[in-house]
């Protein structure tokens, strides 16, 4: 009865992997062979089949890598000080309850600002920062980025500090431990988790932040300004190439994120 | 003396003193940059500015105001970005429903459905003007898709956390599948529906005005960057951006309405809160 069950198991997770697997053979194979430019009435120049993408990146991987550098700074350092800057706000708001709850909903306000309206007066503010275009564009959409996942790190990582266990609290009072001590024993542990609840949004905000900025920078440079770049030359493989590379990129953070994730808390599990 | 307590301690009074503070700052710095810039209004200006502009009767270009060019071309954007919402809301409680329906389709979306959600569809808005070659279409297309996925996963989050009681409940009462879905399931995901349309729907009117951007055929984004291009009055890009902010907070604001609206929980809710 038992082994019964686990081979039934066994065979749950089998087609869990295989699916999806499955499936996404059969749109490879669709795009290659060109059923999919059929179904969808596309001509192969505007969407080239995937061998073909696969050797322009392999073609050009010394152009695409700085490319790929440049997004990645732009992306990672805007998520850690954007990161950074939201722990401080949810620190300040659990400090002073009364101002700085008020504070975090004006911060919410802030999430729902498109980023399109962002980029431009970013851009504009950063233009005496350095006399050198490309520091100078790289500085205006880090400050993009950072803006951008400032919200989610402070709303999440606030109900950290202050959604504590029942009478944990209390216990620490009678213990007669003061503010800072509950602070560092009690509040800070407790927020951990929902560090990594606030991230899992915003890495990928990150790298979709750090694209749509580098459209309004001033710097050519960038796999989102490349990817632009080379559809208004025409260059729809080269396009192509970008949009693989730029989906990796999002895929690849992710998974470290996931990756740190389950290092950081596995004894709390 | 009560009544100046309850004032005080208000929650409305805590937002306003925030925003009086953002005003201030910003004036600060209007007036920092008019001291130093040769040409303030580009970088900063007053705000008072900007409002006397939204006022101003002077024509800017096709025999148009600032404002009325700012609100034709915000009606053809957001009433894309209302298509594609709404068709991407149909899809992704659709899709939800049906993974929650059939194990295999679950087992075959939800992958993707991860994926999707890490891969930059905002940047993939060139490609996809490219593909359908129609900058109406692909404003819809990328509207609908970044609806979609946050509209999808919360859904079926809001489908998988009906309590094991509640279905034991319905099929004591020899309830069939179209009504344990109705009467229970469904009922139990609007809140989780709602907040997906939260996220989304900022997201949609983001991705409308970006597709704008790259073609000069109208819309906010359009007028966005020639504006910025000192095409026509740097203002129009103020009124913009103001107006892009707006819009987007207003947008999800109006999802939560929606939502005490349909919920009857959360009006309980609200009622007992006030």
């Amino acid at each position: 009865m038992k082994r019964n069950g686990s081979s039934s198991r066994f065979r749950q997770s089998i087609t869990t992997v295989l699916y999806p697997l499955f499936f996404g053979i059969l749109i490879l194979v669709l795009w290659q062979t060109q059923a999919l430019h059929a179904m969808l009435n596309i001509d192969p120049f505007v969407l080239p089949l995937p061998s073909r993408i696969n050797s322009i990146i392999g073609e050009s991987l010394p152009k695409i890598m700085t490319n790929v550098w440049a997004t990645l700074i732009v992306a990672v350092a805007g998520l850690l000080l954007g990161s950074l800057f939201g722990y401080l706000i949810a620190i300040v708001a659990t400090v002073f309850p009364k101002w700085g709850a008020g504070g975090l909903s004006i911060v919410t306000a802030f999430n729902a600002i498109p980023i399109v309206a962002l980029a431009p007066v970013i851009t504009n503010w950063t233009k005496d920062v350095s006399s050198d275009a490309n520091i100078r564009s790289m500085v205006a959409k880090i400050i993009v980025v950072l803006l951008m996942c400032t919200a989610s790190m402070s709303l999440n990582a606030y109900r950290g500090l202050t959604e504590l266990r029942p009478f944990s609290q209390d216990l620490l009072e009678s213990y007669a431990a003061g503010k800072f001590t509950i602070f560092r024993k009690l509040r800070l542990p407790n927020s951990v988790p929902y560090i990594f609840t606030a991230l899992r949004v915003s890495v990928p905000l990150s790298v979709i932040s750090a694209l749509v900025s580098e459209y309004f920078a001033e710097y050519v440079i960038g796999v989102g300004r490349q990817i632009r770049e080379n559809i208004v030359l025409g260059q729809y493989p080269t396009a192509w190439a970008y949009i693989t590379v730029a989906c990796l990129i999002g895929i690849v953070m992710y998974a470290v994120l996931i990756v740190c994730e389950s290092i950081l808390l596995r004894h709390r599990k | 003396m009560k009544a100046l307590q309850t004032i005080r301690s208000s929650r409305k009074l805590v937002t306003l003193v925030w925003i009086l503070g953002l005003i201030i700052l910003w004036e600060c710095g209007a007036f920092y940059i008019e001291a130093v810039k040769r040409t303030p209004e580009n970088v900063l200006p007053h705000l008072w500015q900007i409002i006397a502009s939204v006022f101003s009767t002077k024509v800017i270009s096709n025999g148009q105001t600032a404002t009325q060019i700012v609100l034709t071309n915000a009606g053809a954007t957001l009433l894309r970005a209302g298509y594609g919402f709404l068709i991407g809301m149909a899809g992704g409680f659709l899709l939800a429903i049906l993974m929650k329906l059939s194990g295999i389709v679950e087992k075959v979306a939800f992958p993707y459905l991860m994926l999707i959600q890490m891969i930059p569809i905002l940047g993939m808005a060139p490609i996809v003007l490219a593909i359908t070659k129609d900058i109406g279409v692909s404003r819809i297309v990328i509207a609908a898709i970044l609806t979609f996925y946050p509209v999808c996963t919360n859904t079926l989050a809001g489908l998988k956390s009906v309590e094991q009681e509640k279905l034991d409940l319905m099929y004591l009462c020899a309830a069939n599948r179209y009504q344990v879905y109705w009467k229970t399931l469904i009922p139990t995901c609007i809140p989780f529906f709602f907040t997906g349309l939260k996220i989304s729907a900022p997201m949609a009117i983001t991705a409308s005005i970006l597709v704008d951007t790259l073609q000069g055929d109208g819309g906010l984004g359009c007028m966005l960057s020639q504006s910025l291009k000192h095409a026509m009055s740097i203002y129009v890009f103020w009124q913009i951006v103001f107006l892009s902010a707006f819009v987007g907070v207003a947008s999800s604001w109006l999802m939560g309405l929606l939502e005490r609206r349909f919920s009857p929980q959360k009006r309980l809710a609200a009622r007992k809160g006030a």
